[in-house]
């Protein structure tokens, strides 16, 4: 074959598997100490301290203190993991997003004549790998106690249950994609987590409160996740005031908040000088 | 092993990157030839990483066309550096991952023939015992071999070593230069970015000479060193006539004292020319009654002729 005609071939479409690409980002993640045990407390840790304290403060004083475990301390369990899941998922995401790029990586991985885009992609499944099952663990800690030392209480059912753990990890995976695609587009995981933290903890649901702001409010995903969120444990993750939202406007805001980031940081990935 | 049969592994035609006013590569027409070790040469900031990193797809160019290995870049990129490995600047790893696990990401982008390769390309740069230590452990000269391992996961035809010599104490650098030999003799293609210009010397079998964002010169390094100013080394009893006498000699640029003896730089000429000139700067000092203890061409180096190159840039300037 000549030169002149591999040259005047049309470009050969790249068949390299894609899972590696998962693997590997998977591997950069879980081979973080700090970041392992960061997300351990937020999750795991978080579930048995709630327990742990709920059912110390029962035996202590069972007149004060019911059981640990029911519907009630379900709704303060997942309000726990939500808010601290939240947080986990934030710095998975900003790692995943901008760990390559920090430590000058990522330019190492497109002189592979790798496409930039898979590149990017391979982060969303990759960092979802880590990181929920360290949620479902915590969850499964959450679920298990509040039926386990439900006591006099109502035990959860089982509906409830899965919708609760359903309903977290979706929570957690928008936040972990928001803050994939907003580090891929700072190129730093420290701004990313600073911002997103601020947003989450303090301005949204400032923001959410604010009853002038009328249905302003509800393009916010904590609006949204709170409009999604089981009854039974509905008004301990919903933040601020509850703005009432329809099922389209809640599926809508939704599926913006998970496109924006990851069409704005595919873009800037493909875009940037490495 | 070759993807194409180009005689050329990189062509460049006008190639131009602007960063603003600033023109970091002006208008590069290089041709890299097949199968040696090709030094591309010039001072701090004239542009050789630049244009590095345009051939590699790490940033856009602002003018002009490029092949790597006869595929046109960036319309057949992925095609093309699919056998090309790269350090840009100095290589960086993921300090919390090992050696080993640093090849594992990079391997998984190239694919599963890179995956097989990496117990290989560890051992022949000599890091196998040490591949499972983590990478923030590592001494530069360990990077810059695994940075070296990294290129050959993909079996490379081109290597694209970007400074590579930066940071090496004396015994890293000649262990690179034999690895880069080694690679050679395999009939693989290395270029190597520079401002080491004795390090290209000894390394290299052709280069190109690069300034202010321009190619001066490119070629062997014979047909380098044969294009400069024939010069030779005289060596008589009295240099102070000797050097008034051929100051004046027509065929004589400049005279300059070097290691008690006169280094007579010559006018640009054939080699004929140059060895007549030579008769008759010896016969003339005979002549004057000054006797000569020595007289032989000198080996112009690569160093005498880059400066002479920007030197001539700069008056031009």
């Amino acid at each position: 074959m000549t030169a002149l005609s591999v040259a005047a071939a049309p470009p050969q479409p790249d068949r390299r598997p894609f899972l590696p690409l998962v693997t590997a980002d998977l591997l950069k993640l879980r081979k973080r100490r700090g970041l392992v045990a960061t997300v351990t407390a937020m999750t795991i840790g978080a579930a048995v301290v709630t327990y742990a304290v709920l059912a110390i403060l029962h035996a202590a004083n069972p007149a004060h203190h019911g059981p640990a475990g029911g519907v009630a301390n379900l709704m303060h369990g997942v309000g726990v993991l939500s808010l601290l899941g939240c947080v986990a998922a934030t710095i998975v995401g900003a790692s995943a997003g901008a760990d390559d790029l920090n430590a000058g990586v990522f330019r190492e991985l497109v002189v592979t004549g790798r496409s930039r885009l898979a590149l990017f992609a391979s982060r969303l499944p990759g960092g979802l790998a880590f990181l929920l099952p360290f949620v479902a663990a915590g969850y499964a800690i959450a679920a298990v106690a509040s039926v386990g030392l439900a006591g006099s209480l109502a035990s959860p059912t089982t509906t409830l249950l899965v919708e609760g753990g359903l309903w977290l990890i979706g929570e957690v995976a928008l936040f972990y994609v928001v803050a994939l695609g907003l580090a891929s587009l700072l190129g730093s995981r420290t701004q990313t987590v600073g911002i997103l933290l601020a947003f989450r903890l303090a301005l949204a649901p400032i923001l959410a409160s604010i009853a002038a702001l009328g249905v302003f409010r509800e393009v916010f995903p904590t609006a949204a996740l709170g409009r999604l969120a089981p009854a039974a444990i509905a008004d301990d993750v919903r933040q601020g005031t509850h703005a009432p939202m329809s099922l389209a406007a809640t599926v809508a805001v939704l599926i913006l908040w998970t496109a924006i980031p990851l069409v704005v940081g595919a873009w800037r990935t493909a875009a940037r000088d490495a | 092993m070759n993807t194409t049969t180009s005689p050329y592994v990189v062509e460049t035609d006008g190639l131009t990157k602007r960063f603003g006013d600033r023109t970091a590569v002006s208008d590069v027409d290089l041709h890299v030839p097949r199968g040696v070790a090709f030094g591309y040469l010039g001072p701090n900031g004239a542009g050789k990483t630049t244009l590095i990193r345009m051939l590699l797809g790490l940033t856009h160019a602002s003018a002009g066309s490029m092949k790597l290995l006869g595929l046109p870049v960036p319309e057949r990129r992925a095609e093309a550096l699919a056998r090309v490995g790269a350090i840009v600047e100095e290589p960086r790893f993921h300090g919390h991952l090992t050696g080993s696990e640093n090849l594992r990401v990079v391997a998984a982008a190239r694919g599963p023939e890179a995956h097989a390769r990496i117990g290989a390309s560890l051992d022949r740069v000599g890091l196998t015992a040490r591949a499972g230590d983590r990478v923030s452990t590592y001494s530069l000269g360990m990077k810059q071999r695994l940075g070296i391992a990294r290129c050959l996961l993909a079996d490379p035809e081109l290597l694209v070593l970007d400074e590579p010599m930066n940071g090496l104490d004396p015994a890293g650098i000649e262990e690179l230069r034999v690895l880069i030999r080694s690679l050679v003799a395999e009939g693989r293609t290395v270029v190597l970015s520079s401002h080491l210009l004795s390090e290209v010397e000894r390394t290299c079998d052709a280069v190109a000479i690069v300034d202010q964002g321009r190619v001066v010169v490119q070629g062997s390094l014979d047909e380098l060193r044969s294009d400069g100013a024939p010069t030779l080394l005289v060596a008589s009893a009295d240099d102070t006539r000797a050097r008034s006498l051929l100051g004046a000699h027509v065929s004589v640029d400049s005279v300059t004292v070097a290691d008690g003896a006169l280094s007579v730089r010559l006018h640009h000429g054939t080699e004929t020319v140059a060895r007549e000139a030579a008769a008759d700067i010896n016969r003339r000092l005979v002549e004057a009654g000054i006797p000569v203890y020595r007289l032989e061409p000198q080996q112009v180096s690569l160093e005498q002729r880059f400066l002479e190159i920007t030197s001539r840039l700069e008056e031009a300037a």
